[in-house]
Order: C-alpha cells, then structure tokens, then sequence
C-alpha cells in the first residue's frame, strides 16, 4: 500500500555536475556534495570528521531504527524518558516487532501508524512519518549500542554497508534527503524530538572528509 | 476532497489536515473507528485502506489514497465477516469500546497471514489496547476466525 502522495512540490533529483551532487526542492539543494581535494586531509582531520560522523550515527533519531537481530526499534533520547533503572533506553512501546523482512510485513506494517508522506511534521508522542515507507534499516547496519569502531568498520565494509565506497555513502545520503526520507527527517523530526547533532550538509561534509583522508577508523 | 469509504464515494470539504478519523466520525457519522489516544498508540482507531490496518487518528483524510473500510464496512450483523462471528462468538467485548479497532487489526492479519501462531497473533495485536484485558478471548477469537476462514 503506498500513501505517498504526488509529490510535485519535490524536485528530489540529484544533479551531477563535476564532483558536485546534490538533492533539490522547491526551495533549494538540501544538500551538497563537495569533497576535498585529494591529498589535503590529515589522518587527525579524517578521524574528527568520523568522531562527528559516530555523534550522527548512534544518536536517538538514527540509531533507534537500526537495531540488530531482535528486529525491534528502540525509544531512546530525552523525549523517551523515564526508562528502565539501569539503562538509558526502551524498546519500542506496544511490544512492537518489525520481523525479518524489517518493515512489519509478517505482523503489523510500520506503516499501519507510520505513515509515507513528505509532510515531516508531526504531534509529539505520535508516530513520526516522512517521504518514503518507514522501516528499520537493513540488519548488517546494527548502530544501536555500537561502539566508534564497530560503526567505523561497518560504514567502511561493502560487504555490510549496501555496497558502497565513501562518496556513495555521501550520495546515499543526499539521495535519501531528496526523498525526504529518514535522512532528511533525522534533523527535522519536529514533536519535541530531538534533532540529530550538527547539520544533515556538516553530515555529507563530514563523510567526504573522512572517505578523502582514507576512512581511519579509532581505536575502542 | 474526494473519500471513498465502505464502497460509497464522498466528497468532503474539510482542512487538509483534518484526521481520517475526524472525517469519518464527525462528517460522515460514520462512529465504529473510536477516538482513543489520537497518537496511534492504542489502536481503537483503526481501519483499513486496501486492507491493510491503518490508525485513522494518524493520517490526514487528504492524504488516503485507497478505499477505506471501517467497521461498518467489514460485514453486517445479517453477514458477518469471519472475524466478527468469532467475536461473537467468544463474547470478547467487555466494555467494547476497542474492539472495533481490534477486529479491524485482526482481519487485516488474517488476510495476510491465514493460519498465524499465538505468537504472531500477540504480536500482531499487540499495538491495540484493550483494558479490559481482554486478550484471552481475542486470541481465541483470531484463532476461531481462521479456522472459519480455512486457514487452520
């Protein structure tokens, strides 16, 4: 079942031009992709870009959704709270369960309460929504609860990052925004939640920074 | 706007924003679909659009794109749907007030997963409240209706 409505008000195209990529709406490029010049990173420079990069990754609005084996999303953050005594963190209320396929479809759909559509408003406490179906991400991305160097050498590995080099994680993410999909929505989650650190363009900026110096990863 | 609900066209003018479920209860007096929560944490708003199960409180009447089935739409009580002759049946509804949106959810699993488990059927439910504490009969109940359906 698709909600999703005609999106014309969206331009959610990438234009390539020279090493400049970017997602456009109505209003602008919502992001773009710039990477440095070959050679002008330092290893120090690589790895504060990825320190940046692990404050994005493992925050609430990124890492609640990518949970391992146990297929269940997390309420995690300020807007979460009280949890349990002893950790910072809850499952999903209502005992929700995504199943293998990751999207519900075996039980009850993510999208029976989170809805597909490009308006990223919504009340606090209501099920948040944006431009494509809401689902969690693919199991080899496991963030939640990982350490620095678990999501460095994750986000570094084609084998468990959807096949990707450095700046195809930069174009996935501006792809995504395009679509006004959890990308875009993790710095604009509306409802009292709280936004993803830095900026989604700090984000692509930071990825490029990292994949120029050679992805280093820190040691745990 | 444009509305198809229970096989019946309707043309609404309403705010863009106004949820399904306003629509239903309060332009159309169409009332199964219950106000619970109004954040899609209880369920008693539920029905279908194409017959997936949907929290009416949570998506905007201008943004269905698909036929709507509420309660009313799912039988009558000269023909009713498998899942509400079981409902019948068991005696499930105390107070009543979600069941509705219980019966919605439970058809919507059964008709894409025919013969579940008692585990699939608590975790397929498990987003609508009942607090009466039902759960025994629904369970019971979701069981019956696909045994009724031919799936057990």
């Amino acid at each position: 079942m698709k909600f999703q409505k005609s999106i014309t008000f969206i331009s959610a195209l990438c234009l390539v031009s020279g090493l400049t990529l970017a997602a456009e709406n109505s209003t602008g490029p919502i992001a773009d992709i710039n990477p440095p010049a070959k050679g002008t990173v330092t290893e120090a420079q690589a790895l504060e870009a990825f320190a940046r990069i692990y404050e994005v990754a493992s925050h609430p609005r990124c890492a609640n959704c990518h949970v391992g084996e146990d297929n269940r999303p997390r309420w995690s953050g300020p807007s979460y709270a009280p949890f349990p005594p002893g950790q910072n963190w809850r499952y999903h209320g209502m005992n929700v369960n995504a199943d293998d396929s990751r999207i519900g479809a075996e039980t009850m759909p993510c999208s029976t309460c989170h809805q597909t559509t490009p308006d990223l408003d919504s009340a606090p406490h209501s099920p948040p929504h944006f431009g494509i179906d809401w689902q969690l991400a693919p199991v080899e991305f496991e963030w939640f609860g990982k350490s620095p160097n678990e999501i460095c050498e994750q986000l570094k590995d084609p084998a468990r990052n959807g096949g990707r080099d450095w700046m195809g994680l930069a174009e996935h993410l501006v792809m995504d925004a395009g679509h006004r999909g959890p990308v875009l929505w993790g710095w604009s989650p509306s409802g009292d939640r709280e936004a993803a650190p830095f900026s989604l363009q700090q984000h692509v900026d930071d990825m490029t920074i990292w994949g120029v110096g050679g992805q280093p990863c820190p040691k745990d | 706007m444009e509305l198809s609900v229970n096989g019946q066209a309707h043309n609404l003018d309403i705010d863009e924003d106004m949820p399904l479920l306003w629509a239903l209860r309060d332009k159309l007096n169409i009332t199964g679909p219950k106000y619970g929560c109004g954040i899609a944490m209880c369920g008693a708003c539920t029905v279908h659009i194409d017959g997936q199960a949907v929290r009416s409180c949570s998506i905007r009447a201008s943004e269905v794109n698909g036929e709507v089935t509420t309660i009313e739409g799912l039988g009558s009580p000269e023909a009713m749907h498998a899942v509400q002759s079981a409902w019948k049946e068991h005696q499930v509804a105390q107070c009543g007030y979600c069941q509705p949106g219980q019966i919605m959810s439970a058809a919507s699993l059964l008709a894409r997963n025919p013969n579940p488990s008692d585990e699939t059927i608590d975790q397929a439910m498990s987003a609508n409240l009942c607090r009466c504490g039902t759960y025994p009969r629904i369970r019971a109940a979701v069981k019956t209706a696909a045994a009724k359906m031919g799936g057990a």
